[in-house]
């Protein structure tokens, strides 16, 4: 009995990582550019499956058709929300705060009025497959394909696009990318569609595993806050790694207290690791 | 000293924005405004408390805590728990809940203080975001109330109960709002003494070069702490009393969007660290909001936000302290004719 | 001769860098003691672990005999050691007299002693008729007498200058040499660190020469400029 749930343990903490993973990147990577959290991130997470559910429920779109059309929502949307709301405020982080929780807000509200507070579902990719005896959605391995082909995809964009490495020369110095002739604006208009796609790709993928709500942005932000403050700002190794912690001891922590506390437990866990290494924990000291 | 002295007609000017407000504050109620204003004039008062708390540490050292509403639910829930768990009536269970909260909020943010940057103002927003999953969570739910909140008898209940029945709500009414206007005056003057006081300066100095601020002989860490401890007790004092007019106490109290996002708005709009700014920014903004609900219904929060990004866009901050600072230049030409 | 304050194999890392490699240096009371070297050379960083705005690894600081090692920065300030930053520093948003009462108030419990230590700073400086205005409304040679004034109204044993002539004109240079001339002859021990020489040269008692946070010489000035050592890391170089 008790390795079965170790190996449910280990299982499920892989395939939430996973989506923790690539949901933490974008924030992660818009976060390193522009030194600032954008706190509407989670914002696109719930737009993305309410506007794939839009269209298959009202307009009967194919799911993956509807699931690409979301996505680029997301990262049209966030794009906008860069534009107009992250952009005029980059000098004064305090009102970049205010503004981006404003549209969160915003948000949450519009969905709230328009969806109601019923939560909603997505198509689930059908199926189960055993794995080491525990039974698995089929869906899940989606997510981890998907998820990981995200991650790869990430990583060989800021290594050898040229795109992809003036976002981590701006992520390292503004003033030092502009003297190489880098247009940091429009670097920062970039990273927010990509981490855009990233928000609104996890929203798609997980939405039909999770019911959705108007308020279901928030849980994923603070996830990704906590991810981002355990791994360092802007480190994609440190992402990668942060989110299996996180996974790993949060669903370690549901089969020790049940899912209440243990949904909180690793915020816990980010307090205590930025009391004692406030720079992450693969964070360069100063 | 001599440059630091003023003139008696600059202390009459200044004094007059001041006086005037007050007097419309206290006779207000008399006009009749309905039971409805009365409730929203008691909530924006308490909620100065909470401006004047994010002002006097936030807006001087520019360290942001985030954690205030984390302060003002637990001073609310200390108060519940006193009532419900150990009989003590609300009248004295919230003068108990103050000191605690104080307490629980040093002991949880205090560590957080060699934070800087960005990194503490993510941190304090995680305390009360803790806090939320902890009363809703499964063992601790059944004590804390869960999402249903707890009951408990709401102040001078007792005493109303004695009352003919046709004037307990407004006795209620009436009472709540004047111990929030004093609270409120209170408050104000005693942040207004702190904040233009050597200690509020030293704040200021923090927040403009800590380092410095160090090295030529500040204890910038006593600083912090005591202005931590006073904006804590702001934030405590705002929410025992507001916990204690509107039983029960919920989860509503903690949620950043009720109980830190307007105060905090105050601020930016109002001019950090000016006092007088945010403060008539929290009338101003918090009545705007109560109003856009006759106006536009349930959409009004949505157009409170979109009115917020444009301003802050915009200007980004102090339009209210500089508009205050016009309108005292033009009542100085007024009274020097 | 006695020490006033006295620096024993004090060393710094950074990471992997070491920023200060067991300095040894002995200041005695009285004296106008300088530091120089090339940039990155480990100066400000001795004034810092000097002030304790950095903690050392290895080695103690002796203020009058006494370890203070282990103080915080404003007890340190409170015993006796005033700082001059490098560039200027001030509080941007406070007024004139406040940038000086503030360090005042924390010295001294008294209200009215702080304030009277105060004025007299300023009209030492000649700041008082500035002494509402912001600092960013200070030309260069304000805000260093501005800077000045802090250290004065603390009532220091020792002054720690970090390059008190960078932005100056020789005029102005001349006046706050002729200052720290003043308040030498008056009882308070001079430590400068300069970049610069023809200045230091003129008012150092004694010098000595870091180079990549190594003490490679010290004595008058006269007796340094010529060591060969110096002459190649540091008067070779500019």
């Amino acid at each position: 009995m008790y390795v079965d749930i170790y190996k449910y343990i280990l299982l499920f903490s892989i395939f939430h990582s996973s989506t923790y993973l690539t949901f933490s990147l974008g924030f992660s990577m818009l976060f390193g550019v522009a030194k600032i959290p954008n706190l509407a991130y989670g914002s696109l997470y719930i737009l993305s499956a309410y506007v794939m559910y839009a269209l298959t429920t009202y307009i009967g779109l194919e799911p993956l058709v509807a699931a690409l059309v979301a996505i680029l929502v997301a990262g049209l949307a966030s794009l906008l929300i860069g534009e107009v709301v992250v952009k005029p405020g980059l000098k004064m982080p305090v009102s970049v705060f205010i503004t981006t929780l404003s549209v969160a807000y915003i948000f949450e509200e519009f969905f709230r009025i328009e969806m109601g507070l019923r939560p909603i579902t997505l198509p689930v990719y059908p199926g189960v497959t055993y794995v080491l005896g525990v039974p698995v959605s089929n869906h899940w391995f989606l997510i981890l394909s998907a998820s990981l082909l995200m991650f790869l995809s990430l990583t060989a964009f800021l290594k050898y696009a040229v795109l992809g490495r003036s976002i981590r020369a701006v992520a390292e110095s503004w003033d030092e990318s502009r003297r190489l002739g880098i247009d940091p604006l429009k670097v920062l208009r970039v990273a927010f569609f990509v981490a855009g796609v990233y928000a609104g790709a996890t929203g798609v993928l997980l939405t039909p595993l999770k019911a959705l709500t108007p308020t279901a942005g928030w849980g994923p932000l603070f996830t990704a806050f906590a991810i981002v403050a355990l791994g360092g700002v802007g480190s994609v190794t440190g992402t990668l790694i942060a989110s299996f912690i996180y996974g790993f001891f949060e669903q370690s922590m549901t089969y020790v207290l049940g899912s209440g506390v243990a949904s909180i437990s690793p915020l816990i866990l980010i307090v205590l690791v930025l009391v004692f290494r406030p720079q992450g924990l693969m964070g360069r000291v100063e | 000293m001599v440059f630091a002295k003023r003139s008696a007609k600059d202390l009459i000017v200044g004094k007059i924005p001041f006086l005037i407000a007050l007097a419309v504050l206290t006779l207000l109620p008399l006009l009749n405004v309905g039971g409805f204003w009365l409730d929203v004039l008691t909530k924006v008062n308490l909620f100065l408390l909470v401006t004047l708390a994010i002002d006097l540490y936030s807006g001087t050292t520019y360290y942001l805590n985030l954690g205030v509403s984390f302060t003002f639910g637990f001073a609310g829930y200390s108060l519940a728990l006193l009532n419900v768990y150990y009989g003590i009536p609300t009248e004295y269970s919230m003068l108990l809940a103050i000191p605690i909260s104080i307490f629980f909020s040093l002991a949880i943010l205090l560590p957080s203080l060699k934070i800087r940057g960005v990194y503490f103002a993510i941190l304090s927003l995680l305390v009360p975001i803790i806090f939320i999953g902890i009363v809703t969570a499964q063992p601790f739910s059944l004590y804390l109330g869960g999402e249903g909140g707890l009951r408990f008898k709401q102040l001078f209940l007792d005493f109303a109960r004695s009352l003919p029945p046709g004037i307990r709500l407004t006795f209620l009414q009436y009472s709540y709002y004047y111990i929030s206007l004093a609270a409120a005056v209170v408050g104000y003057v005693i942040a207004y003494k702190i904040g233009f006081s050597d200690f509020g300066f030293m704040l200021r100095a923090v927040g403009q070069d800590e380092e410095l601020a160090e090295g030529t002989g500040i204890n910038t860490l006593k600083v912090k702490v005591i202005g931590f401890l006073i904006s804590s007790a702001y934030a405590s004092v705002a929410g025992a009393l507001y916990a204690s007019m509107r039983p029960p106490v919920t989860v509503d109290l903690v949620v950043p969007a009720n109980t830190l996002i307007p105060p905090l708005t105050s601020v930016i709009v109002g001019g950090l660290g000016t006092l007088i700014g945010p403060a008539i920014a929290n009338y101003l903004l918090l009545l705007t909001y109560e109003l856009l609900w006759g106006l536009i219904g349930r959409w009004r929060v949505i157009a409170y936000m979109l009115l917020l990004i444009i301003i802050i866009t915009i200007k980004p901050q102090g339009i209210v302290f500089k508009a205050y600072v016009e309108a005292r230049k033009f009542l100085r030409g007024v009274f020097s004719e | 001769m006695s020490e006033i304050l006295g620096c024993e194999k004090v060393t710094k890392r950074f990471g992997g860098l070491t920023a200060l490699n067991e300095v040894s240096l002995s200041v005695v009371k009285g004296e106008i003691f300088g530091i120089i070297g090339p940039n990155g050379s480990g100066k400000t960083t001795l004034l810092n672990v000097i002030t304790g705005l950095i903690r050392l690894d290895e080695g103690r600081i002796l203020l009058d005999g006494r370890d203070i090692t282990k103080l915080k920065p404003h007890e340190r300030v409170k015993l006796g050691i005033a700082r001059m930053f490098q560039g200027m520093r001030v509080f941007p948003y406070l007024p004139v007299y406040l940038n000086v009462e503030l360090v005042a108030r924390s010295i001294y419990g008294d209200v009215r002693l702080a304030r009277a230590r105060t004025s007299w700073a300023l009209t030492m400086s000649g700041l008082l008729p500035e002494a509402g205005e912001l600092p960013i409304r200070l030309t260069p040679y304000k805000l260093r007498m501005l800077e000045f004034a802090r250290i004065l109204v603390s009532n220091p044993k020792i002054a720690l200058l970090d390059e008190p002539f960078a932005g100056l004109t020789p005029d102005e240079a001349e006046a706050m040499i002729g200052l720290i001339r003043k308040f030498n002859s008056l009882g308070v021990t001079f430590v400068i660190v300069e970049h610069k020489l023809r200045y230091l040269m003129r008012i150092a008692n004694r010098v000595a020469v870091l180079n990549q946070g190594v003490k490679i010489a010290e004595g008058r000035p006269e007796d340094v400029v010529r060591n060969p050592q110096v002459i190649e890391v540091y008067l070779g170089v500019s």
